[in-house]
């Protein structure tokens, strides 16, 4: 066959794929430009190229706006949300995916249920809650809310993984004389790591870039997290564009590392349960 | 060492009608290779489970060394199981899945190496001891998997169809190998299976399994050669046992079964026995080896000659399998003779029948009618 038939033939898809990347590429390359260029010269002319780079405007941004404070108090959050939302919800995947117990499929039911519920319902009585435990305006309470919004996913995730390692494993452990913990922790883990690691990586690009439940569980400014820090900028009177800019690079950055290293796991572990 | 009771074990699943294994009581000897034989479905893994403590118990008791295992968790049974699947653990190597059961065990590192390069010594693993299970062949999986049994020396082996992933040559001797292992260790072994060959070449004794229930226990020899009903008849054997309509006809004190227009005296089964059933329709068997195209010496004056059509000639190199169907009635025989033979399909022929050889069957029950145990 003719070649220039073969590339007429792949040419739709090739245009629907620069039409995507421009789409989603786009602004990112936008803000990127944005953040190595004063507000002055953003405002001059908004979509020229950062040259020269003004790289000493991250400096500035770290240190003069509070953007430290903001970095480790989300870092705080976020890694303890993760950790505590892998562990519990592993545990819960492990238990309704092995075991047959009385009420197993209502607790299933009830966990799940957590996905279909949009955030703004459950923000009111969060907020009371927390309120009457005393943990509303702390980093614990935020990173408890986050662990219960993350939960229900988490679970169903892992659950649809771990259903599908094979019950002979499970049985040989406990032929070899470990404990029903010991299994999860020593197999069941193991053995998920993929899942698990999906898991992780998702629950971390979510929270880190939560808004919500931050700004309105967390009054104080010295336990904002970034998403709050970003709004910082924006001034009543006056909108620093480009210190938003930088900000917002700064925030993104440990996601696109993260993705940049792991987005091929995130993939595998995605879609191990689909195609099997 | 332990001898292994079950007493009236019975296993019903929840929302299950009919319960999947119905008062199932068998004794395995010290050091006894004992093999439950059935269909797929018919209880045997469950029984096996059960006394695994993989599954709950819904009546009766299994005990081990005349301690009641009921509610005694798996871990602490001192058992052993090897799996269909082989359950080895994908992210471990070679060493640390013979090791895994060990370890737990608290044995001194020193001892666990000892003892896992022992067996990975007389499984020829030791080369592979690094490896994970994913870079193993078949055949190596299931060594590792009967490593990891006999590393532990526990009291008691399960086999849940071990053999049943393995491919017809490597399947023989691993079968082989596996029987060596267990006259070596001594260690009483349970064996499931589905298969009546390695059923045959590995029991010592057989425990026969049908829709829950057990149908016969005892040597390989005396199962094949005493069904005690037809679904064993049917079941052991390849081809196997002719079945046919028969009808018990009494003479004075002699009985003949007639069958497919012609008449076999029975000779094998006391007069007393047979009495209840004379005149009466019942079911005559007849393994296919004891068909002949010519009957030998040995058998003269105990044969008798059935007239069949030749349907399909079938040579299998070693034997020659006929079926045939009977002149008289048009039912469907299979005899096994000599590998040569001038027999074509479509041929009639007077098959010789060795009347010492014949089975009779309660029409009803299935049960055999012979001699009392």
């Amino acid at each position: 066959m003719a070649l220039w038939l073969d590339y007429l033939r792949r040419a739709p898809l090739v245009v629907f794929l620069l039409l995507y990347t421009v789409i989603t590429g786009g602004p990112f390359l936008w803000v990127a430009a944005m953040a190595l260029r004063t507000t002055p010269e953003i405002l001059d002319n908004p979509y020229a190229l950062p040259i020269p780079p003004h790289w000493d405007k991250f400096v500035e941004a770290w240190t003069t706006s509070r953007y430290e404070i903001y970095f480790f108090n989300s870092l705080i959050v976020v890694a303890g949300a993760v950790v505590l939302v892998t562990l519990i919800g592993a545990m819960a995947a492990h238990c309704l995916s092995r075991y047959r117990f009385r009420g197993n499929r209502l607790a299933r039911m009830i966990i799940l249920s957590g996905m279909i519920l949009p955030p703004q319902l459950m923000i009111l009585s969060l907020f009371q809650i927390l309120l009457q435990f005393g943990l509303y305006n702390t980093l614990a309470g935020l990173t408890l809310a986050y662990v219960a919004t993350q939960l229900a996913m988490t679970v169903y995730i892992l659950e649809g993984f771990f259903a599908q390692l094979p019950q002979d494993l499970f049985d040989a452990a406990r032929m070899d004389g470990y404990s029903d913990f010991e299994i999860f922790w020593r197999i069941t883990l193991p053995i998920g790591l993929p899942a698990v690691f999906t898991t992780v990586v998702l629950n971390f690009i979510i929270l880190w870039n939560e808004f919500l439940y931050a700004i309105v569980l967390i009054t104080e400014d010295d336990k904002r997290t970034l998403p709050l820090g970003i709004m910082h900028f924006m001034g009543s009177h006056q909108l620093d564009v480009g210190m938003i800019a930088t900000g917002l690079m700064i925030s993104m950055s440990p996601i696109i590392v993260l993705y940049a290293l792991f987005s091929e796991t995130l993939i595998k572990g995605m879609t191990a349960g689909a195609v099997r | 060492m332990a001898v292994v009771t079950l007493e009236r074990l019975s296993k019903r699943y929840d929302g299950a009608g009919e319960p999947a294994v119905k008062e199932v009581s068998l004794s395995v000897a010290d050091g006894e290779f004992m093999v439950l034989l059935g269909p797929s479905g018919c209880g045997k893994s469950s029984v096996l489970r059960m006394i695994a403590g993989l599954e709950s118990i819904s009546a009766g008791t299994v005990s081990i060394d005349g301690r009641v295992m009921n509610h005694v968790p798996a871990k602490d049974r001192d058992i052993a199981m090897v799996f269909q699947s082989y359950a080895l653990y994908p992210h471990m190597t070679v060493r640390e899945n013979l090791a895994f059961g060990l370890r737990r065990r608290s044995v001194a590192t020193a001892e666990i190496d000892r003892r896992v390069q022992n067996v990975a010594g007389k499984l020829a693993l030791t080369p592979f001891l690094g490896r994970k299970p994913h870079a193993l062949s078949g055949g190596q999986r299931q060594r590792v998997a009967l490593g990891r049994a006999i590393v532990r020396d526990p009291k008691v082996f399960l086999f849940d169809e071990p053999l049943s992933n393995l491919d017809a040559a490597l399947r023989t001797t691993t079968r082989n190998e596996l029987i060596k292992q267990q006259h070596e260790l001594g260690t009483t072994t349970i064996y499931v299976t589905h298969d009546q060959i390695e059923a045959m070449t590995m029991g010592d004794r057989i425990c026969i399994m049908n829709r829950g229930e057990l149908v016969q226990i005892g040597s390989p020899l005396e199962v094949y050669r005493k069904p005690a009903d037809t679904f064993v008849a049917r079941f052991l054997g390849s081809p196997p046992m002719n079945l046919m309509e028969a009808r018990l006809e009494r003479s004075g004190d002699a009985f003949a079964v007639q069958t497919a227009g012609i008449s076999i005296p029975v000779i094998t089964i006391p007069p007393q026995r047979l009495a209840p059933y004379a005149g009466k329709p019942l079911i005559h068997g007849i393994r296919p080896e004891d068909l002949y195209e010519m009957p030998p010496n040995e058998l003269a004056g105990r044969s008798v000659q059935l007239p069949a059509r030749i349907l399909a000639v079938e040579p299998l190199g070693a034997e020659t399998l006929l079926v045939l169907a009977t002149k008289a009635s048009n039912e469907e025989l299979i005899a096994r003779i000599g590998r040569e033979t001038a027999l074509r399909s479509g041929s009639e022929v007077m098959i010789s029948l060795d009347t010492g050889a014949i089975h009779l069957f309660d029409r009803d029950t299935g049960k055999a009618i012979a001699e009392p145990p």
